[in-house]
């Protein structure tokens, strides 16, 4: 007697059992249909919010939106865009150099247990709540340093606020140049210091850059580190011990205003709308920086 | 284990000289008691089955072993006359004089000029000076033709044996006395691995080579000496023939007649 071998379940060795592969393909329905439905139900409120913003912001958006000081209950948002532009610009000052310098040291010269510990740090830092360290900075940049309400006081706050998102992507661009680079270029004679600079950083900078860039976008939107350290001001930043308004502040204070033209309101959602603006933008320049960093390595092994 | 033949009939100082080259991991011995010497201007290849050691020598001999953590080493290796595990001396410039290529070829992610570059600058080379020493590296290591002088090309769009050969140029571009090669053909095709040995038969008039491999038909054509490995330990080193046609040992013998690894 000859036996087929696999070919108990019916007819041929291609079909298998009917039952079964109604089941699959029942299985394959869900994944094709749920799976997608899914994303949508991500999607579906940023494209629901985009647009509620984007109704009640373009009417009366104008380039006297960008240019004119806030007056009365009206005028325009220059004002804080200056100073979000000054805020972040110190922010990302303070938070890439020392992000990136933390970074580095961990990935390359800390002993693994330091290491491991820092990443702990890092990481519970990134978990801070946003507000429990705009008091922190409202305690030790407002009140301990009697400077009062000032520019920098709300710099530093949101630096510290971004420090870990840049610290952790540096790290981990540091840590992830391949291990045979580092023995390739100390075999050649290269010192710790040599390597990192001339080797890993061109390789690290990339994953580096859209770590800064990914982390000015969520500074950028943040409003909690600077309600109590940057105070207002209806006019442009003066200085860094001046305080100053901001974009995100336009929302927090004008939001609950009457809604008739010209209002406060309508300065509020034409602040959302230029953050969400901005924060896209810089969305694209990190996939535009990733994409580099793919064709750059491309060829280099992991 | 036998004694280290000494210069022999050659009668030279040697280049490298190792006594008792003892390698430890945190839990094991990985080379026990190693004691050899390496000629100038020869190669020699060291063979043995899988983790015997063989990569773990050549990385202890330009102080690439204690690189990786929890590695301690014990013995000595002199490098014409010097202890290169001196406290006093700087890795750095070992590594300089003992250059390394490695069974994978690694070139590191910028143009080609600036990979053979990369060693001088270190060493702070005028600019001149480097144009020359690149182009005269890129020749010795049989790319400059093939390049068509695109030097500025990443050095990772290079096939597999270019960029191996690009990594040897860098090597030699430092100008170093001794080329240790961890199987550099390892990953080759037969037309690149050809190419490989015409250049390794190539450096000797220039070089020690210190060349380890797999292939004992590789050893027979390209080394004057060979070093079998067992175990962590030196079982035999001689002439290349003797070693492959008239061992001493029975492990020798047991080895390159294919009778185990
Ligand atoms: N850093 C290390 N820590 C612990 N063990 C190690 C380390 N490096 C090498 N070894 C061990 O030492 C032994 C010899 O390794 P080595 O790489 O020198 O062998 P090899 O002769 O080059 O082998 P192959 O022919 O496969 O390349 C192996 O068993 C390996 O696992
Ligand atoms: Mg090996």
């Amino acid at each position: 007697m000859t036996a087929v071998v696999g070919a108990a379940e019916g007819p041929g060795d291609l079909q298998g059992s009917a039952a079964r592969w109604r089941r699959r393909y029942a299985v394959d329905r869900i994944m094709r249909w749920g799976l997608p439905l899914a994303l949508l139900v991500v999607l579906a409120p940023l494209f629901d919010m985009i647009y509620w913003i984007a109704v009640r912001a373009l009417p009366t958006f104008t380039l006297a939106t960008l240019t004119t000081d806030q007056v009365g209950l009206g005028g325009g948002l220059y004002a804080m865009i200056v100073g979000s532009f000054t805020l972040l610009g110190l922010a990302t000052g303070f938070a890439a150099a020392v992000g990136i310098a933390a970074g580095m040291y961990t990935a390359e010269y800390a002993p693994p247990p330091v290491a491991r510990w820092a990443r702990v740090a890092g990481n519970l830092l990134a978990g801070i709540p946003a507000i429990v360290l705009g008091y922190f900075g409202y305690y030790a940049l407002v009140l301990y340093t009697h400077w009062g309400y000032t520019t920098l006081a709300g710099g530093i706050t949101l630096g510290v606020f971004m420090v870990p998102f840049i610290y952790r992507t540096a790290d981990l661009a540091f840590a992830n140049v391949p291990s045979e680079q580092r023995e390739a270029a100390l075999a050649m004679g290269a010192r710790p210091g040599q390597y990192l600079t001339r080797v890993a950083w061109p390789i690290a900078l990339p994953a580096i850059l859209s770590g800064v860039f990914l982390a000015m976008a969520i500074g950028l939107g943040e409003t909690a580190p600077l309600l109590y350290t940057a105070g207002w001001s209806s006019t442009p930043v003066a200085g860094l011990f001046q305080p100053t308004s901001f974009l995100t502040g336009a929302i927090w204070n004008f939001y609950d205003y009457p809604a008739t033209e010209g209002s406060f309101q309508a300065l509020a959602f034409q602040a959302a709308f230029l953050l969400l603006v901005l924060v896209i933008g810089l969305n694209v320049v990190v996939q535009a920086v990733a994409e580099r960093y793919r064709r750059r390595t491309r060829g280099m092994r992991a | 284990m036998t004694e280290p033949e000494r210069g022999g009939p050659r009668g030279s100082d040697p280049i490298l000289s190792v006594r008792h080259l003892t390698v430890r991991a945190p839990n094991r011995t990985i080379l026990d008691d190693v004691s050899l010497d390496f000629e100038d201007r020869e190669v020699a290849a060291i063979i043995g089955p899988s983790g015997c050691g063989k990569t773990t020598l050549v990385r202890a001999l330009n102080r690439m072993a204690e690189v990786a953590p929890g590695i301690r080493i014990e013995g000595s290796v002199r490098y014409r006359g010097e202890e290169i595990y001196d406290p006093a001396v700087n890795p750095v410039l070992v590594r300089q004089r003992i250059g390394m290529v490695f069974q994978r070829p690694v070139p590191f992610p910028m143009s080609i000029y600036e990979n053979v570059a990369f060693g001088l600058r270190l060493q702070g080379i005028d600019e001149e000076e480097l144009d020359r020493t690149v182009r005269r590296s890129l020749e010795q290591a049989g790319l400059w033709k093939e390049l068509d002088g695109d030097v500025e090309r990443s050095g990772l769009t290079l096939s597999g044996g270019q960029q191996q050969r690009l990594c040897i140029a860098r090597a030699l571009a430092v100008k170093p006395r001794i080329l240790l090669m961890d199987e550099p053909a390892a990953s080759l095709d037969p037309t690149a691995t050809q190419r490989i040995e015409e250049l390794i038969f190539d450096l000797r008039k220039e070089y020690a080579v210190i060349l380890v491999t797999h292939n004992m038909q590789q050893a027979a054509r390209v080394a004057e000496r060979t070093a079998f490995f067992y175990q962590g330990r030196l079982i035999e080193y001689s002439d290349t023939h003797q070693l492959f046609e008239n061992p001493r040992e029975k492990l020798t013998e047991s080895y390159v007649t294919g009778r185990f690894g």
